[in-house]
C-alpha cells in the first residue's frame, strides 16, 4: 500500500497558536461572573473529624458558596468500583492524609476564598498515622479503612498471588537461583500545567459544563455526574488545551467535582486552579514499591522460573493502583522468554498522598528490577549482557506464561539496533574508568482490556458544508501530538491532505464515547476507530458522488483532497465541491480491542490486541569527586509497528527518556510526618535542559496487522526501559549495583566512598559544642523530640499565613531609613524579592511591610570607591546578572563572575541582588514547609532535621538548628576579604562578610539598617577560585568552596579558604590555610590539607556524603587557584 | 499607585496595588494569557517575559517595577500573522508538545539570541536553564534554537 499522509513528518496540529501564545488552557478560561474556588485541606495525616463550622466563612463578604462532605451525601468516587471505591469528594468522618480536601469555598477573588477557608473551623481528634507499608501491615497498625475497602486484610486493598506453570518442577531443574530486592520512592508526573477546572452550572437548563485539564473526558463526566448527583447527560466536558498529562490527569482529579458542586451551589461559574504545592501535596502521584525477585536459571541461560513479589504503597485512597498490580505482573511473566512464573503483590494503604497513575504504571521500576537482575544473571553465566538478552528475547508466535500471544515482535532487532547505536562491543570492552554502557528491554500492551467497559473507541468525522473535514473525538491531546496523528489517519483513509483535517477533541457532546487518552490506547484503539470512520465517510461520499455523476462508486477516486472520475478525468471535485454535491455528511467509526479480558483470579489471558517492544542503551559517566552521574548518550530502538508521524514518535522518545532519567537520577518525594517537604520544582527537581543527553533513535516497523496502518502504541512505553538501562550502565562504570532509587549524587558518592574504604578524620572534639550537640542528638529519638513535638509545639508562635504585608517604595535613602525606624512595624527590605516573595507564600514570615529598595540610586552602581582606588564598590541592589557582566568585575574578580553563573537560573539572576543573596533566608525544607520547628515556632519547638531527611543540612556547627547557610556569595566574598557597608540612623559602618552572620539567614544588619554596598579590596598577585556542587542544575549548593591565594614568587604568602552550605555560618578552613601557606600548593600537600577542612564536623545521617564532597571541592578549588597563577 | 509603562508596543497606564505581581497584570488585567503560570515561584520559567529586553519571571516581578519600562510578552514577539525566527524554528523542529512551557521557552531563547547571535549548544543550555519543559526532553528545542540562529543542520530539521 502506498501511503500519502501516514508515515510522513507533519507539523503538530495547532502548533502556530501554541508558539504565539494563543492556545487556551483551563487556566486561561475566564467566564462572565466567574468565581474562584479554594480548598481547605487537612492538617493531620490521620484524624477523626468531630465537627465543621463554616458560619464565619459564609459570613465573609464576597463568599458565594461553602461546601463540606454533607453536600455530597454518602457518594464516593467510583474509580474501579467495588471495594476500590473508597473516597468521598470531601472528607467525611475521617481524614486519611495530610492535605486531604475537607471543605471548599467559592468567592469573588481567590484571596477572599483563601481567607474564607482560614475561617472554617474544624475540630479533629488526631489518630495514630502509619506511613510505611511494612508498618501498616503490622499487628499494632491503625486501620485506615474498614474491611469493606480492605478485602485483603487490614490495610490491604489487594493481596494477590498466583503461579504460572509448573513452578516447583521448573525450579528443581535450575542450575542456579539468584535473588534480589529493589526499592524506590514516590515520583510525580509533574505536568507543567497544574490541575484545574472551570465548572459552569446552568440551573435553568439543568446543564453543567466543565473545562478541565484532563486526558479522559469520558471518565470525568461519569465521575462528576455521579458525585454531584446529576445524570451523565446533564454534564458536558468542553474542548480545551491540556498542558501535559502523563497519566496524572487520566482519571478524576479532586478539583473537578468540587468546582462542579461549588458552581451548582453558587449558581455562578467557578474556577479552581491548584497551585504547584497543592499539586504535589494532594495530586495523584506514582506509587512507591518494593520488588523482590528470584530467578531460577538453566545451565544454558533459559529462565526456568521468575518469581516476583511486589509491595505497593497505595497511599490513603485507591485510584488506579489495581492496574499497577497488573502491570508488574505482566512484566514479571512476559518480558523475555520466561518458562514459568510466580507473582504476588500487596497493595497497602498508608496515610500518605493517594497514588494515582503515571506513565508506565509502575513498569519502569519493575523493569528496572527485572533488568538489573538480568545483568546479574548474565554475569553469573559469564555472558555478554546484550548477547544474553538477545538469546532470551520474545519472538513472534510465543505464548507467555500469562497466556499473551505475541504476534508482531521486533525485540531482537531493537536490542541489536540499540547495541549498534551505542557502540556496545567497543565500549563494553574499553575500561575507561567511571564510564559504562548498559542495556535494557521493555514490553508493553497495545490495546489491552484495561477497563470494565473493555477498551473501545468511537470517532465521528464530518464533512461540513464549507468543505472542512472535522474529526470529533472524546480523547484529549495533552501534548502527545495525537490530534496530528489522528488527522493523518483520517486524511489517509479519506484521501485528503492532513492540513485539510481539523481534530476537535474532548467535547462529550460533539464526539461519541471514547475512553480517553490513557493506557497507551489512542494510536491503536482510537486510531482504528478513526480509520473506520474515515472509510465510512469515504463510502458515503463516494455513493453520493456516484449518484451525482451517474457512475459506479468504483469509478471514482479521491486523492489529495480531490475526487475524480477515473474515466472522465475532467470530472473532478475538490472538498468544497464535494460538500456542495454530496451535502454535509458525517460518519462514525467504532473499534473495540480484540484482546481477552484477563482471568480475575490470575490475570491470565491474551489481554491486548498486540504488544510493543523496545530496547534502550545508555552510556554514563560518574564523577568520582561528587557522585554525579551524567547520561552522555542514549540509544533507543522501539518497535512501533509503524511510525504514523516520525517527528511525533521521536518527540515522545525524547520526552519519555528524559522523564526516565528523572526517575533514575533525581526525582523522589520526601515526607515528614506524612507531609511532603519537597513540594516545589526546586526541591522536587524534574530534569532541566542540562540533563538532556544526545539520543539516537531507531524506529523498528513490524507493521502490525491489527494496528491502524500497522501502528502500535508509542508514547507511554518510551519511559519503560530507561531507568534500567542507566542502572546497568552505572554498574558497568562503577561495579556498584544500586538497589534504591534515585541514584542521586549523595547516594552515589557515599557508595563510592564505602567501596574505596575511605574514612576521613572528622575529629569532632575539635569543636566545643559538639559534645553537647552529640548528647542531645543521642536523646532526640526517645526523649527530646517526642517531648518537644507533643508538648513544646503547643507553644509555637507561628506566622499568620493570611497576612499580606504592604509594600513601600522609598524615593531616597533618608526616606528609607525613616520607613525602617518605626519600631512598631515589622519590616523587611526587599530588592530582587526572589526569596522573600516565595517565603511569604511558604508562610514563614510575619511582616507588616516590605520596603522595596530595588530602584534606590544609592544602592546602584559598580565603580572604584571614591577615595580609595584599591576597593571596588558594588551597589547592594545591583543584580547578579549585571555584576557578572561588568567589565571591572571580569577583570579584577573573575571568581565572582564565575560564582554568579552558578547561582539559580538566568531569570533569577537578572532580578536577584548581591545583598539579597547574602541576606537570603535559611534553607531547610522543614522550616520552608512551615513545620513548627525551633526557628519558626520558637525555643519550645524541636529541630525536625535531626531525625528527618537531613541530606541538605549542616555537617558542621549545627546547634539547635541545623540549617546551612545557602548563600554562594558568602564564602566567595569572605575569601576576597569583602565588607558590607551598612547605613542606618546612626550613620555608616562596615562589616566584614566573614563576620556578617549570626546564623544561617540571620545577619548583624540591624532592623533599622540597610546594606548600601559591598566593597571588595583589590589584592595584587592573587588568584581565586570557586567550586560549587548542587544536586541538580539551578539548585542551591550542597557544598561550595572559595579560595583566594596571594603569591610571592611561586609560593603562597596568604591563603583564604571558606566553605558554604555545610554549616550555618561560612566555614573558614584555618588549619588548611596554615598548612599550605608558604607552599606552592603541590597536589600532595593540597590533598593532605584539604582533608582537614572537615575536622570538627558532626554530620547527621543523610548528609555524610558532604564530608568527602567538601574535601574534594576544597582540593579542586585549591588546585584551580594554583593553575591560575 | 499608578504606573505608566509600555507593553507589546502599546503605552498603558494602570492603577496597582503594591503587592501585585507582573504576571497578574499581564494575564488577568490585560488578558494576555500566553504567559503561563507553572509554579508561581520563579522555578519553571513558564511566565517568562521581557522587561526592557531582559527575560525575567513575571510571577516574581512586582508590577510597580515596570514603571517607565517596556514589557514584551509572547503575544508581542512578532507582528500578527507572522512568526519570529525562534517561533518559526520551533514549528519546523516540532519543539512543542503540550505547549505550556513554549511561550516562556521562546521568550528566553529570543532574549538569548538578541545578546548572542550564534550561541553554542552549551550556551543555549545555560540560557534556558530556568525554563522547565516536562514533555519534550528538550532535544527538539535545542535544535530549534540552533536553527533560529542560523546554525541549523539540515539533518535535524523536522517537517
Ligand atoms: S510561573 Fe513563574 S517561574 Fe514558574
Ligand atoms: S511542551 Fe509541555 S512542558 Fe514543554
Amino acid at each position: 500500500m502506498s501511503l500519502h499522509e501516514v508515515g510522513k513528518r507533519r507539523h503538530q496540529a495547532g502548533i502556530e497558536m501554541r508558539v504565539r501564545g494563543g492556545a487556551v488552557y483551563t487556566h486561561d478560561i475566564a467566564l462572565p461572573g466567574m468565581l474562584f474556588g479554594a480548598i481547605l485541606r487537612s492538617p493531620h495525616p490521620h484524624a477523626k473529624i468531630l465537627s465543621i463550622d463554616t458560619s464565619a466563612a459564609r459570613a465573609l463578604r464576597g463568599v458565594h458558596a461553602v461546601i463540606t462532605s454533607k453536600d455530597f451525601g454518602d457518594r464516593r468516587y467510583y474509580q474501579l468500583g467495588g471495594s476500590y471505591s473508597d473516597r468521598p469528594p470531601l472528607a467525611n468522618e475521617k481524614v486519611r492524609y495530610w492535605g486531604e480536601e475537607v471543605a471548599a469555598v467559592a468567592a469573588e477573588t481567590l484571596a477572599v476564598a483563601e481567607q474564607a477557608c482560614a475561617l472554617i473551623s474544624v475540630e479533629y481528634e488526631a489518630l495514630a498515622p502509619v506511613f510505611a507499608p511494612d508498618d501498616a501491615l503490622g499487628a499494632q497498625a491503625p486501620e485506615i479503612h474498614g474491611r469493606e475497602n480492605a478485602p485483603g486484610g487490614k490495610n490491604l486493598a489487594i493481596r494477590f498471588s498466583a503461579n504460572y506453570g509448573d513452578v516447583d518442577g521448573a525450579v528443581a531443574q535450575a542450575a542456579f537461583v539468584l535473588e534480589d530486592e529493589f526499592r524506590h520512592g514516590i515520583v510525580a508526573p509533574s505536568c507543567l500545567e497544574t490541575n484545574g477546572t472551570v465548572a459552569s452550572y446552568d440551573a435553568g437548563q439543568g446543564k453543567l459544563d466543565l473545562w478541565t485539564a484532563t486526558q479522559a473526558p469520558y471518565f470525568i463526566r461519569k465521575e462528576v455526574a455521579q458525585a454531584v448527583g446529576l445524570d451523565e447527560k446533564q454534564v458536558r466536558i468542553r474542548s480545551v488545551e491540556v498542558g501535559g498529562g502523563f497519566g496524572g490527569k487520566s482519571k478524576i482529579c479532586e478539583q473537578e467535582a468540587l468546582a462542579a458542586m461549588l458552581s451548582i451551589k453558587a449558581k455562578r461559574p467557578v474556577k479552581i486552579t491548584l497551585n504547584r504545592r497543592e499539586e504535589f501535596v494532594s495530586g495523584k502521584t506514582d506509587h512507591a514499591k518494593r520488588v523482590r525477585i528470584r530467578t531460577a536459571v538453566a545451565e544454558d541461560g533459559r529462565i526456568l522460573n521468575r518469581n516476583v513479589s511486589v509491595q505497593i504503597d497505595n497511599g490513603a485512597y485507591t485510584a488506579y493502583a489495581p492496574t499497577y498490580v497488573g502491570a508488574s505482573r505482566q512484566r514479571t511473566t512476559c518480558l523475555y522468554r520466561v518458562e514459568t512464573a510466580h507473582y504476588d503483590c500487596d497493595l497497602v494503604y498508608t496515610n500518605k498522598v493517594p497514588g494515582g497513575q503515571y506513565r508506565g504504571m509502575g513498569a519502569p521500576h519493575t523493569i528496572w528490577a527485572i533488568e538489573s537482575h538480568m545483568d546479574e544473571i548474565a554475569s553469573r553465566l559469564k555472558r555478554d549482557p546484550l548477547e544474553y538478552r538477545i538469546a532470551q528475547a520474545n519472538q513472534p508466535g510465543d505464548v507467555t506464561p500469562l497466556k499473551w500471544r505475541i504476534s508482531t515482535c521486533g525485540l531482537t532487532e531493537c536490542l541489536e539496533a540499540a547495541g549498534r547505536m551505542i557502540g556496545w562491543d567497543e565500549k563494553r570492552k574499553s575500561s575507561a574508568p567511571l564510564r559504562g554502557v548498559g542495556v535494557a528491554s521493555m514490553i508493553h500492551p497495545s490495546g489491552g482490556v484495561i477497563y470494565q467497559e473493555g477498551n473501545f473507541a468511537n470517532t465521528r468525522i464530518e464533512l461540513t458544508a464549507e468543505g472542512r473535514v472535522i474529526v470529533h473525538t472524546q480523547t484529549a491531546d495533552t501534548g502527545t501530538w495525537q490530534n496530528t496523528t489522528l488527522a493523518q489517519v483520517a486524511a489517509e483513509a479519506l484521501g485528503v491532505g492532513t492540513d485539510d483535517v481539523f481534530v476537535s477533541h474532548m467535547d462529550t457532546e460533539d464526539a461519541p464515547p471514547d475512553l480517553g487518552s490513557a493506557a497507551s490506547r489512542v494510536t491503536f484503539v482510537t486510531g482504528n476507530a478513526t480509520l473506520r470512520a474515515g472509510e465510512n465517510l469515504k463510502a458515503k461520499i463516494l455513493s453520493a458522488l456516484s449518484r451525482q455523476w451517474n457512475c459506479g462508486v468504483e469509478d471514482i477516486a479521491i486523492e489529495s483532497g480531490v475526487a475524480r472520475h477515473i474515466y472522465e478525468p475532467n470530472r473532478t471535485a475538490d472538498l468544497l465541491e464535494i460538500a456542495r454535491l454530496a451535502g454535509p455528511l458525517d460518519a462514525e467509526g467504532y473499534f473495540s480491542t480484540p484482546g481477552e479480558r484477563p482471568d480475575p483470579k490470575t490475570g491470565e489471558g491474551n489481554y491486548a490486541a498486540t504488544y510493543v517492544f523496545g530496547a534502550q542503551a545508555a552510556e554514563v559517566e560518574v564523577d568520582r569527586n561528587t557522585g554525579r552521574i551524567t547520561v552522555l548518550r542514549m540509544a533507543v530502538a522501539q518497535d512501533v509497528g509503524r511510525a504514523l508521524n516520525p517527528t511525533a514518535v521521536e518527540g515522545q522518545i525524547y520526552g519519555g527518556v528524559l522523564q526516565g532519567i528523572g526517575m533514575a537520577l533525581q526525582e523522589e518525594m520526601v515526607f515528614e510526618e506524612g507531609r511532603p517537604v519537597n513540594a516545589s520544582f526546586l526541591d522536587y527537581a524534574v530534569p532541566r535542559i542540562g540533563s538532556a543527553p544526545k539520543i539516537d533513535i531507531a524506529l523498528v516497523e513490524t507493521d502490525d496487522p491489527l494496528g491502524p496502518y500497522g501502528a502500535k502504541a508509542g508514547a507511554e512505553p518510551t519511559i519503560n526501559a530507561t531507568i534500567a538501562a542507566i542502572a546497568n550502565a552505572v554498574f558497568h562504570a562503577t561495579g556498584i549495583r544500586f538497589k534504591e532509587l534515585p541514584m542521586s549524587p549523595d547516594r552515589v558518592l557515599s557508595a563510592l566512598e564505602a567501596k574505596d574504604g575511605n574514612k576521613p578524620a572528622l575529629k569532632p572534639w575539635k569543636r566545643v559544642y559538639n559534645a553537647e550537640v552529640a548528647t542531645v542528638r543521642a536523646m532526640y529519638p526517645n526523649v527530646v523530640f517526642p517531648a518537644l513535638r507533643s508538648v513544646g509545639t503547643k507553644f509555637a508562635r507561628l506566622p499568620k499565613k493570611s497576612k499580606q504585608p504592604r509594600t513601600l517604595v522609598p524615593g531616597n535613602a533618608n526616606e528609607l531609613v525613616e520607613f525602617l525606624s518605626n519600631k512598631n512595624t515589622k519590616s523587611r527590605i526587599v530588592a530582587g524579592g526572589t526569596d522573600i516573595f516565595v517565603g511569604l507564600k511558604q508562610g514563614i514570615y510575619d511582616l507588616d511591610q516590605l520596603v522595596d529598595v530595588s530602584r534606590l540610586p544609592e544602592l546602584q552602581g559598580i565603580s572604584f570607591a571614591e577615595n580609595d582606588l584599591s576597593t571596588l564598590r558594588i551597589g547592594a541592589a545591583m543584580t547578579l546578572d549585571k555584576i557578572a557582566r561588568n567589565e571591572l568585575v571580569a577583570r579584577f574578580f573573575p571568581s565572582l563572575a564565575s560564582c554568579i553563573s552558578l547561582i539559580a537560573t538566568p531569570q533569577i539572576r537578572r532580578v536577584a541582588t548581591i545583598a539579597g543573596d547574602l541576606c537570603q533566608e535559611k534553607r531547610c525544607w522543614f522550616f520552608r514547609s512551615a513545620f513548627p520547628c525551633y526557628k519558626l515556632g520558637g525555643p519550645t519547638c524541636p529541630c525536625f532535621a535531626v531525625l528527618g531527611d537531613n541530606r541538605h543540612h549542616s555537617i558542621n556547627g549545627a546547634k539547635r538548628c541545623a540549617a546551612p547557610n545557602p548563600s554562594d556569595l558568602a564564602p566567595l566574598l569572605s575569601s576576597l576579604s569583602a565588607c558590607a557597608v551598612v547605613v542606618g540612623r546612626s550613620g555608616k559602618r562596615s562589616i566584614p562578610i566573614e563576620e556578617l552572620y549570626l546564623w544561617s539567614g540571620l545577619t548583624k544588619v540591624g532592623s533599622d539598617e540597610v546594606i548600601e554596598a559591598i566593597e571588595i579590596p583589590l589584592a595584587p598577585n592573587t588568584t581565586a577560585s570557586f567550586e560549587k556542587f548542587g544536586l541538580r542544575q539551578g539548585d542551591f549548593a550542597e557544598a561550595s568552596v572559595a579560595v583566594r591565594a596571594q603569591w610571592a614568587n611561586d609560593s603562597v604568602s596568604t591563603l583564604r579558604i571558606f566553605a558554604g552550605a555545610v554549616s550555618p555560618l561560612p566555614l573558614r578552613a584555618a588549619k588548611a590555610e596554615a598548612l599550605l601557606t608558604g607552599t606552592r600548593l603541590e597536589p600532595d600537600a593540597v590533598a593532605e590539607a584539604a582533608a582537614t577542612i572537615v575536622e570538627g564536623s558532626l554530620p547527621l545521617e543523610d548528609n555524610q556524603y558532604k564530608v568527602p564532597l567538601l574535601i574534594n571541592l576544597t582540593k579542586q578549588a585549591l588546585l584551580a587557584a594554583r593553575r591560575r597563577n | 499607585m499608578r504606573i505608566d509603562f509600555r507593553i507589546n508596543g502599546i503605552d498603558r497606564s494602570l492603577q496597582l496595588s503594591g503587592d501585585e505581581m507582573l504576571v497578574n497584570v499581564i494575564r488577568e488585567r490585560l488578558g494576555l494569557r500566553g504567559t503561563k503560570v507553572g509554579c508561581g515561584n520563579g522555578e519553571c520559567g513558564a511566565c517568562t517575559v521581557h522587561v526592557d529586553g531582559e527575560a525575567v519571571c513575571s510571577c516574581l516581578y512586582p508590577a510597580h517595577r515596570v514603571a517607565g519600562r517596556s514589557v514584551t510578552t509572547i503575544e508581542g514577539l512578532a507582528p500578527e500573522n507572522a512568526l519570529s525566527p525562534v517561533q518559526a524554528a520551533f514549528v519546523r523542529h516540532g519543539a512543542v508538545q503540550c505547549g505550556f512551557c513554549t511561550g516562556g521557552m521562546i521568550m528566553s531563547a529570543s532574549a538569548l539570541l538578541a545578546q548572542n547571535a550564534k550561541p553554542s549548544e552549551a550556551e543555549i543550555s545555560h540560557a534556558l536553564a530556568g525554563n522547565i519543559c516536562r514533555c519534550t526532553g528538550y532535544r527538539q528545542i535545542i535544535d530549534a534554537v540552533l536553527d533560529a540562529s542560523g546554525q541549523g543542520n539540515a539533518d535535524s530539521e523536522r517537517p
